[in-house]
């Protein structure tokens, strides 16, 4: 056995993120570790890293008992992570990023030549396609992440931790990273995959540990299991399929005519001659893969970054380049792609995340003076139902698991109960119990009559939920299909420049 | 028990500081030979040991407390006002000016001059928000350099234009407040004036403003994630703009009450010798830039100024002993943020 955790407890005060837990990794294998928000996948894989301590419990590498107080004794046991946000320093190259702490050197000197040399070896090795010297912040989020992996090769790991990797990818990326993994596994490598996705588990695991409430409620081996019982373990319950049921569609709430935007760095077009409407009643989903215009549209819809041409027209009134206030009182509310960078104050409690949009509702404030009672009622009620895991309304948001403080703004902008809700990657990271759950709120939301634009790399929820799919690439809309003709294979053509004639 | 918790660790890292600068000083105490207790004993004496020598601590803190709320605000905001100095000054002089220039009596004189000694303070540091926001200058760099511009024109407005003629060579200084408006003094006999009624009720305004209005909330969330407050529609510029504007008017107010409290006119060096906006400075970043914890932790700073001038009459340990003391406190505060940089890069594994 390659690596052993035995019994391993972590406490957060009174709270237990891990209870005796145990794991194990055999050589060359592929174990996935799944379960719901908060269940304490990362924590478990943060004290293997050494950027956490066991509260108790051993961890065994090779059968000798070590101490990993920080990562670099990780890295020298031969153990690599790629963290669930990426770490790269965005306006160096590819090659900077792989080696660095681990720079080659020419006498004293960084050897740049020497460096990219390296990589592109590196790469090559593992079938890895990339350019040594592109800038990583200018490259896919698929090939960043391979970038991740590689960095983590050249330090030199034989154990490599995966924290949710597909979370941010493409269907086509994420095919491509199945790939790459069997590929290292091949070349002696041994994988920990963190996931959410079950037919990843299926596909490619050899072995998959169910965490719930910081325990094991199972390691099963792939080819004995399914998906149902998978997630029985993790959420204790079956799942249900929630129906899009037919409604009356209503007035358009969101209407775009003809915008464009263009990149003021290098003149770029970003956005070309878009135009697409959303009505009462309607779920209106944008596919494609990411990079192709979608946070444009965002930013032109929300107000934060202006159009050259056309008009943004939100319940009735002409919201063109207008600012982020006036359009949010014109009834819009906004799940950003990015929760940390847009969604939320990492340090501010929940208190302080849950308010931003409503801080200056007359609800909740008299004169500018904030009713802190009513407001703490309204948090505490909103994590309740939201299922928000944590242990206080108190704790700043840094402390939440990723899926939990998706969980946190979706509350926040669903219940805000606008006209209109612009649902970026509204699911992005949450657990499977938790997607159902903002799922039905979106259909819920559409039901009541509102309209919802969905934006999301992930083909089978914009499949589920939308009434309309609108499919971009490079910057336009190059397809459109009601509920019933959309379908996976169709999209993707689109999506990937093809056409369907 | 959770808030409990995150407010005790308000207090604890600058109490640690403070412990761990008592003990250096203390080091420092017996290589100049002295007894250990007795010096701390004269220093807590000279500070607060009596009647006067208590006054006179709080008078002392009056200007730091000030020029520290007015830096804590700016920083809570996200914004890095190191101009308290010029702003200070800027609004001494105009006060020192206008209140014996223009033709107000009383108190309503000295209202008038407190309010444009402010706003000229106030506007003194919109104007480095004006040119962050027009030229892309750097605050940082822009609100120390304006320091020195202030300083020296202050010098000069007093040397040349507004000069008391009346005594012969000396300091350049302005001419006296007249009785009728000045800042009455809190106790006769002693010097602590109105001026620390007015910083305390202003420590807890600002705390309220912070803590339980949206404009405090907008501050906050300016200050801690930019495009979140941007996502949620917080206006970037108006919240810098109001937050420098009186930013630079606490410093500015902390100036004022000091011509009208103490020096009763404007005295080249007097306000920017003593050092009082660094202090405010290294008091609201001890503090946190909490609003209470500055006004805490400004009265121990200038217990410290106080202490030690008691250490320097009755031993024969220099009074400098302060200075190794804040020293070791501004280490602590360098410390601080490099060990939250540190911690922020051993998180991410490198
Ligand atoms: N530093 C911390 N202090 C307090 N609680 C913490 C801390 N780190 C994690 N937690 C809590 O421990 C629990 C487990 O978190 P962890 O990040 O391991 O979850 P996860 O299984 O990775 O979830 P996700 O799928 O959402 O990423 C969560 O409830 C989280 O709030
Ligand atoms: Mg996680």
């Amino acid at each position: 056995m390659l690596l052993e955790l035995k019994d391993i407890t972590k406490k957060y005060g009174d709270f237990k993120a891990n209870d005796q837990v145990s794991f194990s990794l055999n050589k060359q294998e592929i174990h996935a570790i799944v379960g719901e928000n908060g269940a304490g996948k990362t924590t478990l894989m943060r004290m293997l890293y050494g950027m956490e301590k066991p509260t108790s419990g051993d961890i065994f590498i090779n059968g000798k008992k070590q101490n990993i107080d920080n990562p670099n004794i990780a890295i020298e046991l031969g153990i690599g992570m790629v963290h669930q946000h990426f770490m790269l320093f965005p306006p160096f190259t590819i090659a900077e990023n792989v080696v660095f702490h681990h720079e080659p050197k020419k006498g004293w000197r960084y050897d740049r030549k020497k460096a990219a040399d390296e990589v592109a070896q590196l790469a090559e090795k593992f079938g890895m396609k990339i350019n040594p010297l592109d800038i990583a912040g200018d490259a896919p989020v698929g090939i960043q992440q391979r970038v991740e992996i590689l960095k983590v090769l050249y330090q030199g790991a034989d154990v490599i931790i995966l924290d949710e990797p597909t979370a941010v990818l493409t269907p086509l990326e994420v095919k491509e990273l199945l790939v790459s993994l069997r590929e290292l596994v091949k070349m002696g490598k041994s994988i920990i995959l963190i996931t959410h996705k079950l037919n990843e588990v299926m596909e490619i695991a050899d072995r998959v540990t169910v965490l719930r409430d910081g325990k094991v409620t199972g390691t099963l081996t792939t080819k004995d299991t399914n998906p149902e019982e998978l997630s029985r373990l993790m959420v204790g319950r079956e799942l249900k399929n929630n129906p899009l049921p037919s409604i009356e569609k209503g007035n358009e709430i969101l209407s775009i005519k003809n915008i464009e935007m263009t990149s003021k760095k290098s003149g770029k077009t970003l956005l070309d001659d878009v135009t697409l409407q959303v009505r009462q009643g309607e779920i209106v989903g944008i596919a494609g893969v990411s990079g192709n215009g979608q946070s444009e549209l965002i930013q032109a819809i929300t107000g934060l970054a202006p159009v050259n041409k056309g008009s943004v027209t939100l319940n009735g009134a002409d919201m063109t380049n207008r600012s982020v206030k006036q359009i949010r009182d014109q009834g819009l509310s906004h799940i950003p792609e990015d929760r940390y960078l847009w969604g939320a104050a990492k340090e501010a409690n929940l208190v302080d995340n849950m308010m931003m949009t409503d801080y200056a509702k007359p609800a909740f404030q008299k004169a500018g003076v904030l009713k802190l009672k009513e407001i703490r009622r309204y948090v505490a009620e909103s994590v309740k139902k939201f299922n928000v895991k944590t242990t206080s309304i108190d704790t700043s948001a840094q402390f939440l698991s990723g899926g939990n403080l998706q969980k946190l703004i979706a509350a926040r902008e669903i219940q805000k109960n606008t006209p209109f809700l612009l649902a970026a990657e509204p699911t992005r990271g949450v657990d499977i119990g938790a997607m159902e759950f903002i799922h039905e709120q979106l259909i819920e939301k559409r039901n009541n009559g509102d309209a919802v634009l969905l934006i999301s790399s992930e083909l089978s929820e914009i499949l589920a939920l939308s009434d309309r799919v609108f499919v971009m690439y490079e910057g336009k809309i190059v397809g459109e299909f009601d509920h019933q003709n959309a379908s996976e294979e169709k999209l993707s053509i689109l999506m990937a420049g093809g056409n369907n004639e | 028990m959770n808030k409990l918790k995150t407010n005790a660790t308000v207090f604890i890292q600058p109490l640690l500081a403070v412990i761990v600068g008592l003990l250096v000083g203390t080091i420092a105490i017996m290589l100049s030979g002295e007894s250990v207790i007795v010096t701390y004993q004269e220093m807590w004496d000279g500070a607060f040991g009596n009647l006067y020598f208590l006054t006179n601590t709080l008078e002392r803190a009056i200007p730091i407390i000030l020029a520290g709320l007015g830096v804590a605000f700016a920083f809570r905001a996200g914004f890095f006002n190191l101009g308290a100095e010029g702003q200070l000054v800027m609004g001494a002089v105009t006060t020192a000016i206008v209140t014996v220039y223009l033709p107000f009596q009383g108190l309503l004189n000295m209202v008038i001059s407190i309010i444009a000694g402010m706003l000229i303070a106030g506007l003194y540091s919109f104007l480095a928000g004006w040119m962050e926001q027009r030229f892309q200058i750097n605050l940082l760099i822009s609100t120390l350099l304006l320091n020195y511009i202030a300083v020296l024109f202050a010098g000069y407005l007093v040397s040349e234009p507004f000069r008391d003629t009346s005594s012969a060579g000396g300091v350049p200084q302005t001419v006296m407040v007249d009785e009728a408006s000045r800042l009455p003094k809190l106790l006769t006999g002693m010097n602590l004036h109105y001026g620390f009624v007015i910083a305390i009720i202003l420590a807890i305004v600002i705390a309220f403003i912070m803590k339980r209005t949206t404009f405090g909330y907008e501050v906050r969330m300016l200050g801690q994630n930019v495009f979140f407050a941007q996502y949620g529609g917080i206006n970037r510029k108006k919240i810098m703009f109001t937050s420098l504007l009186i930013s630079g008017m606490l410093a500015g107010l902390a100036g004022s009450v000091e011509v009208l409290g103490i020096h009763y006119r404007f005295i080249e060096g007097a306000l920017s010798n003593p050092q009082f906006a660094w202090t405010g400075l290294m008091a609201a970043l001890l503090a946190n830039s909490n609003p209470i914890g500055t006004t805490v932790v400004a009265i121990f700073l200038a217990a410290l100024d106080t202490g030690s001038l008691g250490v320097e009459r009755n031993t024969d340990v220099p009074n400098s002993i302060s200075g190794i003391i804040q020293a070791v406190l501004i280490l602590f505060i360098s410390a601080k943020f490099t060990m939250n940089f540190l911690n922020q890069r051993k998180k991410e594994g490198k």
